[in-house]
């Protein structure tokens, strides 16, 4: 049986990692994500993990050091935040081409400006079409249980794909919650050792990386793009074998909270979910039929499932917490791929954006109830008189 | 034409190259020619060492340049410490 402690994101991502008893680490400090390699650092120094700490000059060298790790046959985690996230943009696309399941955590942090300590998910989102497995945990205990599961699917024969591990900055890295941290032998039956498909070894030398001939390149981009789209299966596979080990079950795709009869939802990913519920809880004990999806895997984006969750209410409402200056809509890219989930249904359920918690501000119980009231007014009307809002300026 | 992806190497990863590679013939990028001045030279391996293509051979005879992969990049005749190699425009030669 597992201990249950109270520990932060960061902390319940450091053991996780630690349970998962990954053979390299390479660091370079950038708050918030910062707190799972000092509990990490510590780990090592203490002699409860084995594993070799690499400090890296920078996130562009973290990446690349991971990289050759998991080339050589090792599992590897690294992670950072904000423009360390960015300045590393070079190495993603590499790690997925050349199919190594290496595993980054990513606590939100705003971009250069405002440059602020504060979560936005524009980091992380960034990255989002580099081939990486990617979703948000909304609080301690998934970010670890995420973990666990992302090294599993990553690392599945039928997948090979590199994972980012999201969780928003201080609200849910740095917030103390309740987490169960399962038994080491019970991770180990549920997590196998590493195997490389391509072990870089000087005794059988290999050329990884090597530049293509033009006439290779679509069938190299092609294998990746199966790789991901199979990801599916293996994503739903690994859940539910989680569940039935560990007893915490996850719908891989959306947590639906309250969408029963629900004829307007919030849809939105991270740990500002938390704070939506609670204004569900409060306007349904008001008689309001109101709902909230939370997305919880971002990349594969669950197409399908989004359009199922989504095309049964009279108003979407997307909440982004990230800024995509100029994107179709003006809000952010949960409006974008909410809407091309929906569009092929050929309903015409009103989807309205909101932009809300930039700088790292907390998306607050009123900011909440006035997406819900602006949701009523488009249900009521049946169309929206203007594509998404800014949060707090425009609504 | 694009090769199918089932024939395309598992992530781009190959077995690397015991001998040469006639997918990547890189010599017609060249348009200076490395010349070997064999009175000159003194067999000391620096254009063998440095050249980054492994396009020069320390053959029994003396050094040679593998013309299918050179691409003149001139690095051998920068780094020559008795001035052996020259490099010709390619257009002074027929072939």
């Amino acid at each position: 049986m597992g201990v249950v402690k109270r520990i932060s994101g960061c902390v319940a991502t450091a053991n996780a990692v630690k349970l998962a008893d990954v053979d390299v680490i390479c660091s370079y400090p950038i708050r918030p994500y910062t707190g799972i390699m000092s509990e990490l650092a510590r780990m090592v120094a203490d002699g409860e993990l084995d594993a070799e700490f690499v400090y890296g000059e920078g996130e562009h060298a973290q990446l690349s050091v991971v990289y050759g790790a998991s080339a050589s046959g090792a599992r590897t985690f690294t992670g950072s935040s904000g423009v360390g996230v960015t300045y590393a943009m070079e190495v993603y696309s590499p790690i997925s081409g050349e199919r190594l399941p290496v595993q980054m955590a990513i606590a939100d942090r705003t971009l250069d400006p405002p440059g602020d300590f504060g979560s936005e998910h524009t980091d992380a989102l960034c990255t989002r079409d580099q081939g990486w497995i990617q979703g948000w945990a909304s609080n301690p205990q998934e970010a670890l249980d995420m973990t666990l599961m992302y090294y599993r699917i990553g690392e599945d024969p039928r997948v090979l794909l590199p994972q980012y591990a999201c969780q928003d900055g201080y609200f849910v890295s740095h917030i103390l919650g309740e987490v169960e941290i399962p038994d080491a032998a019970q991770v180990k039956e549920f997590l196998p050792p590493y195997k490389n498909h391509h072990v870089l070894d000087v005794r059988t030398p290999q050329i990884i990386g090597a530049q293509m001939e033009p006439k290779m390149g679509p069938g190299m981009q092609y294998q990746r793009y199966v790789a991901m789209e199979g990801s599916r299966k293996v994503i739903e596979e690994v859940h539910d074998e989680f569940g039935r080990m560990f007893g915490r079950k996850y719908d891989p795709w959306v947590e639906e909270f309250m969408t029963d009869d629900a004829e307007v939802a919030i849809f939105i990913q991270g740990g500002h979910a938390e704070t939506g519920k609670t204004v569900v809880r409060r306007l349904r004990s008001l008689g309001e039929k109101v709902g909230l999806v939370r997305l919880r895997t971002f990349r594969p984006f669950p197409t399908e499932q989004v359009r199922n969750a989504l095309s049964k209410f009279k108003a979407v409402g997307t909440v982004d917490n990230s800024v995509n200056f100029g994107i179709s809509g003006a809000a952010g890219v949960l409006l974008t791929e909410a809407r091309t989930a929906l569009y092929g249904l050929g309903d015409k359920i009103p989807t309205v954006g909101f932009v809300a918690g930039l700088g790292g501000e907390m998306i607050t119980h009123d900011e909440f109830y006035k997406m819900f009231m602006k949701l009523k007014e488009v249900a009521k009307a049946g169309k929206a008189d203007k594509q998404s809002y800014w949060l707090p300026f425009e609504l | 034409m694009s090769i199918s992806p089932n024939e395309v190497p598992f992530a781009g990863t190959v077995p690397s190259p015991k001998t040469e590679n006639e997918g990547m013939i890189t010599g017609s990028w060249r348009t200076r020619r490395p010349i070997l001045d064999a009175d000159k030279c003194t067999e000391c391996l620096i254009c063998w060492i440095s050249c980054p293509d492994s396009s020069i051979k320390a053959a029994s005879s003396g050094m040679e340049f593998n013309l299918k992969y050179c691409k003149g990049c001139g690095i051998c005749n920068e780094v020559c410490p008795v001035g052996a190699i020259s490099l010709v425009p390619e257009l002074d030669f027929e072939d």
